[in-house]
């Protein structure tokens, strides 16, 4: 009763909610728009947009050392979710049999697992960091521990059920992700999707006044 | 109630491995699983045996006592069975058996096991007898239908014993009571050295001239 | 029969039978074996030519292995003896003695803490602070201990679930749950590995045993005698744990790995023996978990937040760790406690903006 619950109208229904709820939230910021610029372009906009979406990537050398864990931490995570995402196995079968109807080649198993180790522990890196630094601590609130805590979640259900034999383990691993997706367009981690407009705003408009950002 | 047990007789095992064939043809035993294997020491040399070897079906089974989820159980036949939906693939059982009886499909990197598969008696599992599911997971259920299990009925020589123990010894001890005086007189001892009834033989065949 | 054949001699059926008898009973004679080995010798004296072999196949050291067509570690051997042995020791002693001393150690602490209610500080809170741990010290500690404690959890999971778990959820629920420890454990195993590797590194120079460690160890940390024992950075229990958890965490990893990675030629006794050390050490280290939680927390006042905050007050660190409290001063490196106390709320703020200085001078 439950597993059909969550794999029949609770899955329909967080799908909707992430899509649309995306999409809204990023055409709300598009029609935000920006006053037209009348001074004379110093460089041009598009080329300095691009060019800090991708400079930012890495951190200011001003940061030095202080930054350096924050950074590696960060990558673990991120690169370690992508992987796991989009070329775990189970997963790109998943996204063939229900979203996409066409798959790739995936990782192979041994991959998808250190995959998952690296990006267990950058995530547990992050999220320590940002409760252990007072900065941090100060500045975080609800919205940032509850991203973090459900991330963790829902990866730590994925590897609870890697062995594939438990439906129970499974269907929780499918209900923490829906709640993920739910959760996902009204929180912090629509930074996703805004990262790269958002360094492509400031890129551009400084960029144009002859400013690196 | 019947106790059932294999006897391998080692004298008259050839090592043709019918009985591995004949098993994994009868469960539909999947690629690189061995359920039953034949090994033989002294390969090549005078002094040669082989035996078949697969689940002894123990009466204190190490199996059973060592699973963490207590997945083994045994039929009133002393069929040690285990349930393949509570199994978590740990290799414990494995580490136990002094016969190397458990068997895992290699399903992941790291040493991850997939469900443990093992010599049934052909008695298959908890499942209905004889459905399509019990088929699947465990294969046939010859005990369900009154027959034995494939490999010793297979077994070229008789070498291969399977039944209640009772009978199973009964059988034995009759042939040894034929073969005479000792091993001497029949068997692998006489087959590949000059026959000679009365004399006596070390392991090697080789004669040592007492009477 | 021959009688009623029409037109036939009549043969002698007596004679007949008489030479029957006689023939079946020379047939019979192999069958009697006592009567057939010369009569002199009897034939136990003559050894079945399969003895010495089947010995080697039986034997505890080094057992005769032979050749299969089955592929795979160990399969050429008949009988594996280790097996039984490992079950038995896993079985009948390592689990109950898991329990015991589990239980033991917890029932110790809860004696402790009634008889002492913990360590108090002396003089109270001076409010003044000593920067004792830096961020990528506590990053690390409680990274070590989330990952141990999850070990430790679906490790014990494994270990005694059977016992103590079966009975409460059943053999179906308790195989899910066993299922989700065992693929958790070895998973994040290895990040435990990280994690005493990150410890050693940051933490070796402070553990060397040093100035004050046997005094501290004769008087049990103040225990026996009263006087509070004088200590460096570390006092000498302190540092006892920092070695254990190295060197039983390394094992642990070490065996750990061993056992997630058959595929260098462990054969079953090396896993077996890598199981018991595993076991062993973690239930140890389980142990000495409980002892170490609760001196840092109820044990002793005002000691948690060296590990939260990074600070620990000055009196504090008079009290238990004088010769590091003494070096600090010296140094100048006291922080006096309201500039900390904004800084070190445990708590968030509902504002975001720290507080910015008033502009004094006109800006």
């Amino acid at each position: 009763m439950i597993t059909a619950f969550i794999e029949g109208p609770l899955w329909y229904f967080a799908l909707v909610v992430f899509l649309i709820g995306v999409a809204w939230r990023l055409f709300a910021i598009a029609r935000i728009g920006s006053k037209p610029d009348l001074s004379v372009p110093r460089r041009s906009a598009a080329v300095s947009g691009f060019m800090t979406s991708l400079r930012r990537f890495l951190p200011r050398r001003e940061m030095g050392s202080r930054i350096r864990l924050h950074v590696l931490a960060g990558y673990m995570f991120h690169l370690g979710l992508f992987a796991l995402l989009l070329f775990a196995a189970p997963h790109v079968l998943f996204l063939q049999e229900h979203l996409l109807g066409f798959g790739w080649t995936p990782m192979p198993y041994w991959a998808f697992i250190v995959t998952s180790q690296i990006a267990f522990a950058g995530l547990l890196l992050l999220w320590l960091h940002r409760v252990l630094n007072p900065v941090t601590r100060l500045i975080s609130d609800a919205d940032d521990h509850v991203a973090a805590v459900l991330t963790f979640v829902v990866m730590l259900t994925g590897c609870l059920a890697l062995m594939e034999a438990f439906t129970g383990l499974r269907v929780l691993h499918r209900f923490t992700v829906e709640l993920l997706m739910i959760y996902f367009p009204f929180s912090r981690l629509m930074h996703a999707f805004t990262f790269i407009p958002s360094r492509a705003y400031t890129g551009a408009l400084f960029g144009r006044r002859g400013v690196d950002a | 109630m019947a106790r059932m047990k294999f006897l391998c007789d080692a004298e008259r095992c050839i090592e043709c491995n019918a009985c591995v064939t004949a098993c994994k043809n009868e469960n539909d035993v999947p690629w690189g699983v061995n359920r039953r294997r034949v090994v033989t020491i002294n390969d090549g040399s005078p002094g040669e045996r082989s035996m078949s070897v697969a689940c002894m079906h123990c009466s204190d089974a190490p199996c059973e006592a060592v699973c963490p989820v207590d997945c083994f159980y045994t039929t009133d036949d002393g069929v040690v069975l285990h349930d393949k939906d509570t199994c978590i693939g740990c290799g414990y059982c494995f580490y136990a058996c002094p016969f190397g009886a458990p068997q895992f499909p290699t399903a992941g990197a790291f040493g991850s096991r997939g469900k443990m598969d093992k010599c049934t008696f052909c008695a298959g599992g908890p499942e209905a007898d004889n459905s399509a599911e019990e088929h699947r997971k465990y294969g046939s259920n010859r005990l369900a239908e009154g027959k034995l299990p494939l490999c010793a009925e297979m077994c070229a020589t008789r070498a291969l014993l399977a039944g209640d123990g009772d009978t199973v010894s009964d059988i034995f001890r009759e042939r040894v009571t034929w073969r005479g005086s000792s091993g001497l007189t029949w068997g692998w001892g006489v087959a590949y050295s000059k026959p000679g009834l009365r004399r006596g033989r070390d392991v090697e065949g080789r004669a040592t001239g007492k009477d | 029969m021959n009688n009623n054949k029409p037109g036939r001699t009549r043969r002698p059926v007596a004679l007949y039978s008489a030479l029957m008898a006689l023939f079946s009973l020379m047939l019979a004679l192999p069958m009697a074996p006592q009567a057939w080995a010369g009569g002199s010798e009897p034939a136990a004296k003559v050894v079945n030519p399969g003895t010495e072999l089947w010995r080697e196949v039986r034997q505890r050291e080094a057992p005769r292995a032979g050749v299969t067509q089955v592929a795979g570690m160990d399969s050429g051997v008949l009988i594996n003896i280790r097996g039984e042995q490992w079950r038995q020791f896993r079985m009948e002693q390592l689990i109950p003695a898991a329990g015991v001393l589990i239980g033991g150690v917890l029932g110790l602490i809860v004696f402790f803490h009634l008889l002492k209610r913990g360590v108090r500080l002396e003089h109270g809170r001076s409010g003044n602070y000593l920067l004792r741990f830096k961020e990528i010290d506590r990053i690390l500690h409680w990274y070590v201990a989330t990952v141990f404690i999850f070990l430790a959890l679906t490790g014990l999971i494994l270990l005694t679930g059977r016992v103590v778990l079966i009975p409460v959820f059943g053999h179906e629920v308790f195989s899910v749950i066993a299922s989700a420890s065992k693929e958790g454990h070895n998973l994040f195993g290895p990040l435990f590995l990280l994690g005493v590797i990150g410890l050693l590194i940051r933490f070796v120079s402070k553990n060397f045993p040093g100035k004050g460690d046997l005094g501290w160890l004769l008087t049990a940390g103040g225990f026996l005698g009263g006087k509070h024992p004088s200590a460096g950075f570390f006092n000498a229990g302190e540092k006892i744990w920092f070695w254990l958890v190295i060197f039983i965490g390394l094992t642990i990893s070490a065996t750990g790995l061993i056992l997630e990675f058959p595929f260098f030629g462990q054969d079953r006794p090396m896993m077996e023996l890598s199981l018991v050390l595993h076991g062993v050490g973690a239930v140890l280290l389980v142990a000495g978990l409980f002892g170490h939680i609760y001196v840092g927390t109820a044990g002793m006042e005002a000691s948690l937040e060296s590990m939260t905050s990074g600070y620990v007050d000055v009196n504090w660190a008079r009290q238990h760790h004088d010769q590091w409290a003494e070096v600090c001063e010296a140094e100048g490196a006291v922080i006096a406690g309201e500039d900390l106390a904004k800084k070190q709320r445990l708590r968030g703020t509902k504002n975001r903006v720290p507080d910015r200085p008033v502009a004094e001078e006109g800006r």
